[in-house]
C-alpha cells in the first residue's frame, strides 16, 4: 500500500482529486456535474499551458520563471498587432513569434553562453514584462475583437479553438518523450555528464527546451487575452510559480530526469479543483492561495515522508538479502 | 603494420597555465591491447579524454579512423567509432540499466536486450537490465560503462582503470572479452595501476610522467623494474612489508556481536598501534560496518567498546568527539568539498572545534602543516580541492582525518586511484600513525596491500567475518577466505 502511494504519485494524486471533489459535491449539491469540469477545465487552461512549457526545461534540469513576462508579452503583440488591424492569422503568428523570440534569448544565454538559468530568467522576467509594458505605454489593451474571443467559445463537442489545441499539444509532449531522442531530454537533467560523455547534443536540447517554453507560453497567453478578452498590463504575472507548483505536486523532479506528463496534467487540474471548489463553498476568494498553498505543502509533506520511509524499506530489503547471500551473487547459476 | 586506428600527434594541454600534457604523442592499431601507464597528474586520463572528444587539446593533432578531427566531439567520437569507459562510472540514476547503457545508441533500447542479455550472461555478473540504476552498487555500475563500451562495438575502446571494482572472476570474463575485441581488429587503450593486470593482456605499453612520453615499447620487451623506474624515478617498487612488531596488550576498540546493515555478528579487537586489515570482496559489508562504527548507519545490535568505556555513535558527530575517524572510500562523492579551498577541506571535520568567528589564518596554517608532512603538491592553500590530481585530493581527505587526531583511524580503501609514489607515501604514513599509537582499521580490496600493512588480517565474506589470519599470510589464503562463496556459485 504504502509502496503504491508512493511509487505511483499521479495514481494518487488522481485519488485525492477525486476524493476532494467527492466531498465538495456532498458539501455543495450542485458542484459535481459536467458543467464544474468544464469550468475547471477552461480555468485550468492557460496554466495548463504555462506547465507544460516549464515541463521539458525542469526535466534538463534547467528553470524558467519568466513564463508569466512571456504570456503578457505574447498577448500583447496579439492585442496590438490584431486592433492595428492586422488579420487574426497574423496576429496570432506575430504573437507565437514573440513567444519564440524570448524563449530563444533565454535558451540561448543558458545554453549556448552558459549563464545558470535562475540568473538568466529571473533577468528576463522583468526584461520582458518591460517591453510589453514599453510597447503598451503603460495601457490596458482594451476592446479585443469578437475573432480573438471567439478562439475560446464552445466550438466542438464542447471545447474551443485553444482547448483542442491544448489537448493536442499534451498529447505531442506525450508522444515526443517516448521517442529515442525525446529520452534524452530526461538523461540530460538526470546526469548531464554522463549525457555529455555519451555524445548528446546537450546544447541543443537545453535550448530547444527553452525555445518550446517561450511557444508554449505565446500560446497560453493567447489563451488568456481569448478567455478574459483584454490584456491587462500584469497579464500572466506570478504564472511561473503556480505552473512550477503545480509540476511539483505532479511528481516532476526540480532536480531534473523524472517526471511524466500525465503528471503535469493531474498537477494542473488539482490547483484548479480547489480554487473552483473553494468558489461552490462560498469561501470568500482571498483564501484560496492560503488554502492552495496549505494544500501544495501538505502534500508534498506526506509524499516525501512517504519516499523516506520506503528508502529506508528498500535498503533493508537490500540488507537482509546481505545475510544469507553476498549480495551481487544472487541470480549467478543461472548467468553462468 | 596493422592500420591506425585512432592517433594523437604533439599534443598538448594545459590547464590555467599549468601544463598537463606536453606534446604526447600516442597510437592505436587494430588488433592490439595498448596499455596505458602513469603516476598521478601524469596525463592518462586528460588524454584519453582528449581522444574521445571529452577535452578540447592546447595543441596537437587528433584523428580517428584516418580521419583529421580538430578537435572532435564527443559525439563525433563516437561516431568514428571510438569509445571511452571513463574511471568513474556516469549513470543516469532514473533510468533503468538498459536504457542506461543504450541511450545514444542509433535505435531504441528494446532493440539491444537480447544483445546486452549475452553480454551480462558471458561477463558473468548478476545485473538486471530492469533495475533501476540508482540501486546500484559501485561495482555494478562500472559493469554498466563498461557494456556500454562492448554494446557499442567500438573499433577503438577505452578502458580507464575498468578493473577497480571487480572481483577476479570478473577481471578473467573481462579479459578474455578484451582477447575477443582484439582478435575481431578491435584497437583497445588499457589502464590500470596493476602491472600484473596490464601484463597479462597488453601487446604495447606507454608511461607517461609529467605529460611526457617516458617509455613506450612493445610489452614483452618491458620488465617491470623498467616501467616502474620510467613510471616514478627514484622509487623501484613498493616498500616491502615492514619487519612484525609485538602487539601491544591495550585494546583500543573491542567490538562484540555487531549487526547492521549488510552484516551480522562481527566481533574482533583492534590494539593500541596495530594496523588489522579487514578484507573481501565488493559487498562483503565491509564498507557498512565502518560506516556504523562512525555513526553514518544504524546499529542493529551488539557491544562496541573504546578503550574501556562503552562507545555508541548516532551520528559522525559523536565518533569525531571520541577521535574515531573513517576515511571514506568514495572521495569525490563522501570525502572531499571539491569546489572549497583546501584549508577548508583539512579543518571540515573538526569544524566544531573552530571559534565562532573564523580564523583563516591558523586554518591555512594548519594545512601547510599537513602539506609538509604528507607532501601534498599544490599552489597556494586557496586552490579547490577539484584543481588536484587523485593521490593529492587522497593526501588531502587524510589530512581532514588527521585534524581530527583520530584514536581509532578507519581506512576504506586509502589508494583507490592512487599511483604508486603517493601510495608509498601513504603507506608510510600508516606504519607512521600505527607507531604512534593509533589503531589502524585498514579496510582494502587490495589483497597485496592489506598484507604488506597489516599486523593481523580479518576477512570478511556476504556479510560474516569468515576468518582472521596473522599478519604476512599470502594473499591465496585470503582469497581462499573472501572468495569461497562466490566462487562455489561460479562453479
Amino acid at each position: 500500500m504504502l509502496e503504491r502511494i508512493a511509487r505511483e504519485r499521479v495514481a494518487t494524486l488522481f485519488l485525492v482529486t477525486l476524493i476532494v471533489l467527492l466531498l465538495v459535491g456532498a458539501a455543495a449539491p450542485g458542484f459535481l456535474s459536467t458543467r464544474t469540469a468544464s469550468i475547471i477545465w477552461s480555468n485550468g487552461l492557460v496554466l495548463m499551458l504555462v506547465a507544460l512549457g516549464i515541463f521539458p526545461v525542469i526535466l534538463t534540469r534547467n528553470i524558467d520563471v519568466s513564463g508569466g513576462s512571456v504570456l503578457g508579452l505574447s498577448a500583447v503583440t496579439l492585442g496590438l498587432t490584431v486592433n492595428a488591424g492586422a488579420s487574426l492569422p497574423v496576429a496570432i503568428a506575430a504573437a507565437l513569434g514573440a513567444g519564440v523570440a524570448a524563449g530563444a534569448l533565454n535558451g540561448g544565454l543558458v545554453a549556448l553562453l552558459g549563464v545558470p538559468s535562475i540568473v538568466t530568467t529571473l533577468g528576463t522576467l522583468g526584461l520582458f514584462r518591460g517591453v510589453m509594458l514599453i510597447a503598451t505605454g503603460g495601457e490596458w489593451i482594451e476592446e479585443l475583437p469578437q475573432g480573438v474571443k471567439d478562439l475560446s467559445g464552445k466550438g466542438f463537442v464542447g471545447l474551443s479553438a485553444v482547448g483542442i489545441v491544448a489537448i493536442a499539444l499534451i498529447a505531442a509532449v506525450w508522444l515526443v518523450l517516448r521517442t529515442r531522442r525525446g529520452h534524452w531530454i530526461f538523461a540530460v537533467g538526470d546526469n548531464r555528464e554522463a549525457a555529455r560523455h555519451l555524445g548528446l547534443p546537450l546544447r541543443r536540447i537545453e535550448f530547444l527546451a527553452f525555445v518550446w517554453a517561450g511557444a508554449m507560453y505565446a500560446i497560453a497567453g493567447i489563451a488568456f487575452a481569448a478567455q478574459i478578452g483584454f490584456v491587462p498590463n500584469q497579464a500572466g504575472s506570478g504564472m511561473e510559480l503556480r505552473a512550477i507548483a503545480a509540476l511539483v505536486l505532479g511528481g516532476i523532479s526540480l532536480l531534473g530526469g523524472v517526471g511524466s506528463v500525465a503528471g503535469v496534467a493531474i498537477g494542473v487540474i488539482f490547483f484548479t479543483s480547489i480554487d473552483t471548489a473553494l468558489v461552490f463553498l462560498k469561501i470568500p476568494a482571498y483564501w484560496n492561495d492560503l488554502i492552495g498553498g496549505a494544500m501544495l505543502l501538505a502534500v508534498l509533506l506526506i509524499d516525501g515522508r512517504l519516499r523516506i520511509a520506503l528508502e529506508a524499506r528498500d535498503r533493508a530489503a537490500r540488507y537482509r538479502r546481505g545475510e544469507t547471500s553476498p549480495s551481487r551473487t544472487g541470480d549467478l547459476e543461472e548467468a553462468a | 603494420m596493422a592500420p591506425m586506428l585512432a592517433e594523437l600527434g604533439r599534443v598538448s594541454k594545459s590547464y590555467g597555465g599549468v601544463p598537463v600534457l606536453k606534446g604526447v604523442d600516442f597510437a592505436v592499431r587494430a588488433g592490439e591491447i595498448h596499455a596505458l601507464l602513469g603516476g598521478n597528474g601524469a596525463g592518462k586520463s586528460t588524454l584519453m579524454k582528449i581522444l574521445a572528444g571529452l577535452v578540447a587539446p592546447s595543441a596537437g593533432r587528433v584523428s580517428i579512423a584516418g580521419a583529421s578531427l580538430h578537435p572532435p566531439t564527443p559525439a563525433q567520437a563516437q561516431a568514428m567509432g571510438l569509445y571511452l569507459v571513463p574511471q568513474e562510472a556516469h549513470i543516469f540514476p532514473n533510468q533503468s540499466v538498459l536504457e542506461n547503457i543504450c541511450i545514444g545508441l542509433p535505435r531504441r533500447a528494446e532493440a539491444y536486450r537480447a544483445r546486452i542479455g549475452e553480454l551480462i550472461a558471458d561477463l558473468g555478473v548478476a545485473l538486471s537490465p530492469d533495475a533501476k540504476a540508482a540501486t546500484l552498487e559501485i561495482a555494478d555500475r562500472q559493469i554498466v560503462e563498461i557494456l556500454r563500451g562492448l554494446v557499442r562495438d567500438a573499433k577503438v575502446l577505452i578502458l580507464d582503470e575498468p578493473t577497480s571494482a571487480l572481483t577476479p572472476h570478473e577481471v578473467d570474463t573481462l579479459f578474455d572479452r578484451m582477447r575477443a575485441l582484439r582478435a575481431t581488429g578491435h584497437g583497445l587503450v588499457f589502464i590500470s595501476h596493476k602491472l600484473h593486470e596490464l601484463r597479462a593482456v597488453s601487446d604495447r605499453i606507454t608511461v607517461l610522467r609529467d605529460g611526457y612520453v617516458v617509455h613506450s615499447a612493445t610489452m614483452s620487451e618491458s620488465n617491470d623494474v623498467e616501467i616502474l623506474a620510467a613510471m616514478s624515478p627514484g622509487v623501484a617498487a613498493l616498500r616491502d612489508r615492514r619487519a612484525d612488531r609485538a602487539r601491544a596488550e591495550r585494546k583500543t576498540l573491542e567490538v562484540a556481536g555487531l549487526r547492521g546493515e549488510g552484516f551480522v555478528d562481527i566481533s574482533f579487537d583492534l590494539h593500541h598501534g596495530e594496523v588489522l586489515g579487514l578484507t573481501g570482496v565488493v559487498g562483503a559489508g565491509r564498507t557498512e560496518l565502518a560506516e556504523t562504527l562512525v555513526g553514518l548507519r544504524p546499529r542493529a545490535g551488539g557491544e562496541v567498546v573504546l578503550e574501556g568505556r562503552a562507545f555508541l555513535a548516532r551520528t559522525p558527530r559523536d565518533a569525531v568527539r571520541e577521535n574515531v575517524v573513517l576515511l571514506s572510500e568514495d572521495r569525490q562523492q563522501y570525502g572531499l568539498f571539491l569546489d572549497a579551498p583546501l584549508y577548508w577541506n583539512t579543518s571540515s571535520l573538526v569544524h566544531y572545534l573552530l571559534p565562532f568567528l573564523l580564523r583563516p589564518g591558523k586554518e591555512r596554517a594548519r594545512f601547510e602543516g599537513y602539506r609538509k608532512t604528507l607532501g601534498i603538491k599544490c599552489e597556494t592553500a586557496e586552490q579547490p580541492v577539484r584543481s588536484l590530481s587523485g593521490g593529492n585530493q587522497q593526501k588531502v581527505l587524510l589530512s581532514k582525518c588527521l585534524a581530527a587526531q583520530p584514536r581509532v583511524l578507519i581506512l576504506d580503501e586509502p589508494t583507490r586511484g592512487v599511483d604508486v609514489g603517493a601510495r608509498n607515501d601513504i603507506y608510510e604514513l600508516i606504519e607512521q600513525l600505527a607507531d604512534a599509537g593509533t589503531a589502524v582499521l585498514l579496510i582494502s580490496s587490495d589483497f597485496d596491500e592489506v598484507v604488506r600493512l597489516s599486523d593481523r588480517i580479518a576477512v570478511m565474506a556476504g556479510g560474516h567475518l569468515a576468518g582472521e589470519l596473522p599478519g604476512g599470510s599470502s594473499t591465496d589464503e585470503i582469497a581462499e577466505l573472501a572468495f569461497e562463496s562466490r566462487e562455489a556459485a561460479h562453479a
